[in-house]
């Protein structure tokens, strides 16, 4: 059988993948904290979510990032489309809660000090779309893509951002960086921070020290968002280890999708669709009719959704009816050395 | 017309194309296009560290124009300043610069992620007397740029052509001062440092210098700017501008009334 062609980003050794599963994500934020408690805490960091999830349909962070423009105009990958910059009011201006008055006081009910927000991270949580009994939403949980090409990698005049040779890692040099914000408005996923205290743009750094084997006990580990995920829904590894989860997932079996793959940037996190139970009819009757719209998902990700979805529908029948499903085995497998492979190109 | 009045008349003529000659372009232009001059106010230091100080009013100023500068960047054709004024002045030790330039909005602050800062700078050939490419020079004609920023002040850069500014210990000083009507910022710095790749003003070469203005409420930043073309400070020794200017024009007009007499001779001799 031919191997296909990874398209690995020129001059990086391997690239190092995310895939999440999103029938798995129940919105505990668990990710976003682990994340902000290792990486964003203070200092000019307040608003930024290097890892969140959003709620599908709804707006997301920072509001309606996907009408910000970024990324390129083709797959020709010539031209790159001009981007804005997000508004603090459309990244939601952080507040306090009221917890001495509320928790120590019971004083009134736990709400921010400052009451007029507007707006926030998952401010529309939950909301979804359609109408009862046949409402529905699903989580998005977001980190920066490490695309094979980034645009925001390219927008910057001073080159100050860079995919790292060993892994394909997107890295803001701080010491190069002179926050000119470029890379903010290249950025078609808006993954970009930019820090008005160092005056320099800041990003996910795929928890580069922890797959360095420079994490907690000196172990290589997976990013924290992965590790802490309450129903482990992200698998690590890279995108060439043709022996590994991700390139099962993404290559061979083509079950899961980067986000919005017309930005044409080749993200390196990749989504396992969402299913959600079918429609039911007015008397309660359970239909054929699914209740997330394809449309809608297909705006997500693409036209290669159907196929996915197809194939994971056709390996959970074969599972229920008693079969074998690799790939089945690797969404659900709990074991860690398999969730995360990180230690296949030592050396 | 008698013979004699034509002489008188061509003779006329002669003495006031020599007088023109002379003196038109003392009167016309004080100083070559493109030049800054530098007044020497040996004792002035402090007052010159002033925007807004009286020793500047002497000073003579020249409008420098400004354009957008060629750039990759979204919007760069996009600027909102058209010239700064510049006047510079020196003490033995010191070189002062004074700009000046319109800008309605005070923009000191990069709090949030959309807003940017206004700035100035000067670019100088780091080697003087070199002559480097306009744009941040190149990697064999690097240049040495004094810039100020509203929100942090003071800076002095190295660079070798578009991307490769790199900051460097600075002895450069600023203050600043804004009103309704623009900012006026001096720049200060001695006329000889240590570093290799900083300027030196040494009196021995005129020295180039060109000028790029931000505004911050223009989201201008990076190569996103307003900039001029080349000018330079006079500070070579050897005389220049007016008295070479004369020279060549005096020598023009005994010519041009050579011309005029012989051509009356041979007339009346035929």
């Amino acid at each position: 059988m031919s191997q296909p062609d990874l398209g690995l980003a020129e001059g990086v050794d391997h690239q190092v993948a995310m895939v999440m599963d999103l029938n798995k994500c129940i919105g505990c934020q668990t990710c976003t904290v682990g994340c902000k408690t290792t990486w964003t805490e203070g200092d000019g960091r307040d608003y930024m979510y290097w890892n969140n999830v959003e709620t599908r349909p709804g707006d997301g962070y920072p509001r309606d990032w996907e009408s910000a423009g970024g990324g390129w105009t083709s797959e020709e990958r010539s031209k790159r489309q001009h981007g804005q910059i997000p508004s603090m009011a459309e990244y939601g201006e952080p507040w306090k809660f009221n917890y001495e008055e509320a928790l120590k006081n019971d004083d009134g009910p736990l709400r921010p000090e400052d009451r007029t927000a507007e707006w926030g991270p998952n401010w529309d949580e939950d909301q979804g779309a359609g109408k009862h009994p046949n409402s529905y939403y699903f989580y998005l949980p977001r980190i920066c893509n490490h695309c094979t090409h980034p645009t925001c990698v390219e927008a910057c005049p001073r080159k100050a951002l860079y995919k790292r040779e060993e892994d394909g890692v997107v890295l803001v040099d701080q010491d190069r960086c002179r926050g000119y914000r470029y890379c903010v408005e290249g950025c078609p996923y808006k993954k970009v921070y930019y820090n008005a205290v160092s005056g320099t743009s800041e990003k996910c750094i795929f928890c580069y020290p922890r797959i360095e084997g420079e994490g907690p006990d000196e172990a290589v580990r997976a990013p924290v968002c992965a590790e802490e995920c309450t129903t482990q829904l992200r698998l690590v590894g890279y995108l060439d280890d043709r022996d590994g989860p991700i390139y099962k997932l993404v290559e061979q079996y083509e079950v899961a999708l980067p986000l919005h793959p017309e930005y044409e940037t080749a993200p390196n996190v990749y989504y396992v669709p969402p299913f959600a139970p079918p429609q039911i009819d007015p008397e309660g009757e359970t239909t054929d009719f699914e209740r997330i719209p394809r449309p809608y998902l297909e705006d997500l990700f693409g036209e290669q959704v159907h196929d996915a979805l197809d194939t994971l529908e056709r390996e959970r029948e074969k599972v229920k009816r008693g079969g074998d499903s690799e790939i089945m085995d690797i969404l659900t497998s709990k074991n860690p050395a398999q969730q995360y492979r990180l230690e296949v190109f030592e050396g | 017309m008698s013979e004699r009045r034509v002489i008188i008349a061509v003779g006329l003529l002669s003495i006031a194309l020599v007088v023109g000659a002379v003196g038109l372009p003392t009167v016309a232009s004080g100083r070559p296009a493109n030049q800054i001059p530098v007044t020497h106010l040996p004792g002035e230091g402090d007052a010159l560290a002033g925007p807004d100080s009286g020793a500047w009013t002497d000073v003579e100023s020249v409008e420098v124009p400004l354009s957008s500068a060629p750039s990759g960047l979204p919007n760069a054709a996009d600027v909102s300043t058209d010239s700064v004024t510049v006047q510079a002045a020196r003490t033995d030790s010191t070189l002062y610069v004074r700009l000046h330039w319109e800008d309605p909005s005070r923009n000191a602050s990069a709090a949030g992620p959309r807003q940017f800062t206004d700035g100035v700078a000067m670019q100088l050939p780091a080697e003087s007397g070199t002559h480097p490419a306009i744009a941040l020079g190149s990697q064999s004609t690097p240049v040495n740029v004094w810039y100020w920023n509203a929100r942090s002040g003071t800076e002095e850069i190295v660079a070798g052509g578009p991307g490769t500014i790199t900051s460097v210990d600075s002895t450069v000083t600023s203050e600043a001062t804004y009103d309704d009507a623009g900012w006026t910022v001096v720049l200060a710095r001695d006329l000889t440092v240590d570093g290799e790749t900083r300027t030196q003003f040494e009196m021995q070469h005129d020295v180039d210098a060109a000028f790029a203005v931000w505004n911050g409420g223009n989201d201008e930043r990076s190569g996103h700017h307003a900039v001029s073309s080349w000018y330079h400070y006079p500070l070579g020794p050897e005389p220049s501008g007016p008295p070479f200017a004369t020279v060549l024009w005096t020598v023009a007009g005994i010519v041009i009334v050579a011309i005029v007499l012989i051509t009356t001779y041979a007339v009346r001799r035929t």
